[in-house]
């Protein structure tokens, strides 16, 4: 695991007017550095010192090319690295701190690196990773620090799962149920909470349920009724703007019918059936409230989450829409066997539309753990980056976000790479559609300008890219994150 | 073979390498799962790693475990951290080229924080948690003894750095073993400069011994030597009428490697009756040309070192962190200085055990060997009964002389005797 570090370099510190090489090379003595242990007095204070002189050394003999050549393994890595880095410094004032922080932000990077590749790679070594984890927890901590520092605290608690994990019994049911189990910890409030603040200060939530209720509604103008199957309906909000737009919708029949069938999960998922229906009973308020006529219903899932077609009530002349919102930030990881049965059973409903929103995946080499551990880092860290970019001082509020949504998200990203490390990765859910017989639905124009507007809200760090003629993709910066993409079942020969 | 005189009842062994932990330290190889045993693989992993990649000269590698063991160590954490911690120290000096630069200055370092007092406390708090150096002293005084028994005139050359510690049991033995107590002449070889300095007090302190427990003394202290091998009777004070022993702890292996032999032959020609050597059981020697060989028969015995400092003294022990420290330095000197450096080097600090078998071969040459007799082995068993559980007296092979000090079943010290 080599550090393309001579590369960053390059990169980071052209906007600083403090070279690099303010390390001390002038002295060019290394055994100094250890001066400090022949002190008799015993000094047990901190040591970061002495690290940190060492580290300068490695740096500096670096600089002046003292035969360490360093090879790059990572391209990739090392420039959205920097790029993640320069990108938080770009909003903070510039000035002789963030040189340590950048430094302090690569070594964390290198050492969950390190901790990830002990617990997976070709030398695999469980007690090492657990030391690298120790040393990291020392480092840094969820609720202050850095951007760097706190997203290096959760994947930190991310790979500690991991390792008791794998060395423990229990690693089913921690990695099943690992999100599941974090949420369960926060308060109902702390959720609530967290969630609004999400959509308050990013577009992650709205850019999906934006672009499918655009989708949805230019594919239903003429329908009198429509169905929505909605694999993972959550709180619903998603519903509450489709029907807020669909009884003001000037084109084809007034107001049409709307149900929604929600599936539910038996008891293995936090979401308790009675949450559905709490889900449902809101729904069906609020569409009264608004003059909607709507009505709810739920399919349950197997034991093992997978879907029956079957157990879907379908009626003559209904328009009927397969809605499945993956990925997204406040979203569980749902076991990739239940998606494929959900999407490849919806075929055979033969829907209208499809609106499938996921994450977005960097390259990620062979599918390795580490390409993809490495790949998610840069994902919540340009995620973590974008919160801050708009609200640099909303601190407390990002914490939160952090905490509860974030935090979980990241372990259960990490719980399911781990997982299915060893398995074929199919690749993203989009190819998949394509893969089996789904055709592409034009974006329309309309919705790609919507999403623009949606992220002219916000900071303008986010941007949207056409990647298909049915795909849009949200991003950070450099960093792809949302995917949205529309299909129709092969089948159905026209709108 | 061993035959074990002690109370610890364990298997016969079939070398002199050990054998509980040879397992850990198979070269080569990546494990594709944990080996099974006890929690401290990683530090040796990386270092043992790392050490490869150095010789390999495989940059990346030796950049990438450089800073990971940086990250991980610590001269303050446990073993494992501790290890990886003066280690790494040796190995970024190895890479970089620095070794000579890096242990001259932890030398003068050392030797400024040093003081009589500060020596004194830390050689008696060792000795009295820990026979690692009682054991030879007791041994090597009980042949001692038994050798000069009879002579009126004793002339003990003492070439250790032990600060004398080894010499009032020996002037109490002297005062009431017989009537007749016997002149001693006690002439001290100081190699190291860090002892040089605490001499003068030390020179004191033994007059003041033996004038209490009445033995004729007379005490010298030879300094500024360049050369053990440049040692003359003259240079010693050695008179015809004495009967001389050759007291030689820890002494050999500061000798540079090219001039063992001669050393040995000077001790010939100074005449001895008796010459007794202890030494640390380790070859840093027959590994010298070949890096990685020597750096894991380094880590080897500095992990049961540093193992034993971890039990013997408590947690937060300032003398286990200077000795600890101490080792850093001879650790530097065997990994990652040049050996053809040693001319220039005054102090001799060659720091190259051997093993007890390979210092006999050289003492063959000019000496043979002297066993113990049941009475210094019973004294020696006695000794360590005062001390905590782990620890064994063996004596060696059939066509090996001297004992073996056992610590937690591997041999750590060996101490033997030598007439001409």
């Amino acid at each position: 695991m080599a550090m393309a570090i001579d590369n960053v370099f390059e990169i980071d510190f052209s906007c600083y007017s403090t070279s690099t090489t303010t390390i001390t090379t002038a002295d060019d003595d290394p055994a100094c550095t250890w001066n400090d242990w022949g002190s008799p007095v015993v000094d047990w204070g901190s040591l970061s010192s002495e690290r940190d002189e060492f580290q300068d050394l490695i740096e500096s003999m670096m600089d002046d090319g003292t035969g360490f050549k360093l090879s790059q393994v990572d391209n990739e890595m090392s420039n959205s690295v920097s790029v993640s880095v320069s990108v938080s410094s770009d909003t903070m004032v510039a000035d002789d701190e963030t040189n340590g922080e950048d430094f302090k932000g690569l070594r964390l990077v290198h050492l969950l690196m390190a901790a990830a590749e002990a617990l997976t790679g070709a030398t695999k070594s469980l007690e090492l990773a657990r030391v690298i984890l120790v040393r990291l927890k020392e480092l840094v901590s969820p609720s202050d620090g850095t951007n760097m520092e706190r997203l290096a605290a959760y994947f930190t608690e991310a790979l500690q799962g991991l390792l008791e994990g794998s060395g423990g019994g229990h690693s089913k049911h921690l990695i099943a149920n690992g999100t599941h189990h974090h949420r369960d910890k926060h308060h109902q409030s702390d959720m609530l909470a967290a969630f609004q603040l999400l959509q308050d200060m990013s577009p992650y939530v709205k850019f999906g349920h934006f672009t499918a209720n655009q989708a949805i509604l230019e594919a239903v103008t003429h329908d009198r009724r429509i169905h929505i199957v909605d694999y993972d309906i959550m709180e619903g909000i998603q519903w509450a703007s489709l029907m807020q737009a669909l009884v003001s919708r000037k084109e084809g029949p007034p107001t049409p019918h709307l149900r929604i069938t929600a599936l539910s999960r038996g008891n293995n998922s936090w979401r308790s059936i009675g949450s559905i229906q709490e889900t449902g009973r809101w729904l069906v308020a609020f569409a009264a409230s608004i003059g909607q006529p709507f009505s709810f219903h739920q399919c349950k899932l197997d034991s093992d989450e997978t879907f029956r077609p079957s157990a879907v009530k379908l009626v003559r002349g209904e328009a009927l829409v397969i809605n499945c919102m993956l990925h997204s930030p406040h979203y569980s990881h749902r076991a990739p066997g239940s998606v494929a049965s959900f999407l490849s059973g919806a075929k055979t409903l033969n829907p209208r539309l499809v609106t499938l929103v996921e994450e977005e995946v960097g390259p990620i080499g062979d599918g390795e753990f580490m390409g993809r551990f490495i790949d998610s880092l840069h994902h919540y860290s340009a995620m973590f980056d974008s919160l801050e970019a708009g609200f640099p001082m909303q601190g407390r509020a990002r914490a939160l976000v952090e905490r509860v949504i974030l935090g979980p998200r990241i372990t259960g990203s990490l719980n399911q790479i781990y997982r299915t490390r060893k398995e074929y990765e199919s690749g993203p859910w989009w190819e998949w559609l394509n893969s089996v017989g789904y055709k592409a639905v034009n974006m329309s124009f309309g919705n790609h300008c919507q999403a623009k507007l949606l992220l002219g809200l916000f900071n303008d760090g986010y941007r949207v890219e056409e990647l298909a003629n049915n795909r849009l993709v949200l991003g950070w910066n450099s960093r792809r994150l949302l995917s949205a993409s529309i299909w129709t079942s092969p089948q159905d020969s026209g709108l | 073979m061993y035959n074990n005189n002690n109370n610890l009842h364990h298997q016969p062994q079939t070398s002199h390498t050990s054998i509980s932990r040879s397992s850990d330290y198979s070269a080569g190889g990546s494990g594709d799962g944990e080996p099974s045993g006890a929690g401290n693989k990683w530090a040796s992993r990386l270092l043992k790693e790392c050490a490869r990649a150095i010789s390999d000269k495989d940059s990346s590698k030796i950049h990438h475990l450089l800073w990971m063991l940086n990250e991980l160590s610590s001269p303050y954490g446990d073993c494992d951290q501790k290890l990886a911690s003066y280690f790494l120290q040796a190995l970024f000096c190895k890479a970089t080229e620095s070794g000579l630069r890096c242990f001259k200055t932890l030398t003068s370092v050392a030797e400024k924080s040093h003081s009589f007092d500060s020596a004194r406390k830390l050689i008696l708090k060792f000795q009295e948690v820990s026979p690692w150096t009682t054991f030879g002293h007791v041994a090597a005084n009980g042949a001692i003894l038994e050798a000069l028994d009879g002579e009126r005139k004793l002339h003990i050359i003492d070439i250790s750095n032990t600060l004398c510690t080894q010499w009032p049991t020996l002037l109490e033995a002297l005062a009431t073993r017989n009537d007749d107590t016997p002149h001693l002449k006690l002439t001290v070889v100081v190699t190291a400069n860090i002892v040089r300095s605490v001499m003068k007090e030390i020179s004191q302190r033994m007059e003041k011994f033996a004038r209490l427990m009445g033995v004729p003394f007379e005490f010298n202290v030879i300094t500024g030597l360049n050369n053990i091998g440049e040692l003359t009777k003259e240079a010693l004070g050695v008179l015809e009428d004495e009967a001389v022993a050759v007291n030689c702890i820890g002494a050999l292996r500061r000798v540079p490697v090219k001039e063992r032999a001669t050393v040995i032959r000077t001790f010939r020609s100074l005449g001895p009756k008796l010459v007794t050597v202890v030494e640390e059981e380790a070859d840093f020697t027959s590994t010298r040309y070949e890096f990685v060989k020597c750096f894991e028969e380094c880590l080897r015995f500095y992990t049961l070192y540093f193992e034993m400092l971890e039990e013997c003294f408590a947690a937060t022990s300032n003398e286990k962190l200077t000795l600890e420290r101490e080792c850093s330095r001879s650790i530097v000197r065997v990994l990652a200085c040049d050996d053809d450096q040693d001319n220039n080097n005054n102090e001799g600090e060659c720091e190259r055990r051997e093993r007890g078998k390979q210092w006999s071969k050289r003492l063959n040459e000019s000496f043979s060997p002297v066993g113990f007799s049941d009475d210094v082995a019973d004294d020696v068993k006695a000794l360590l009964k005062r001390y905590k559980a782990g620890w064994a007296v063996a004596q060696p092979h059939q066509n090996e002389t001297g004992l073996y000090l056992i610590w937690k079943e591997e041999p750590v010290v060996w101490v033997s005797a030598w007439k001409p």
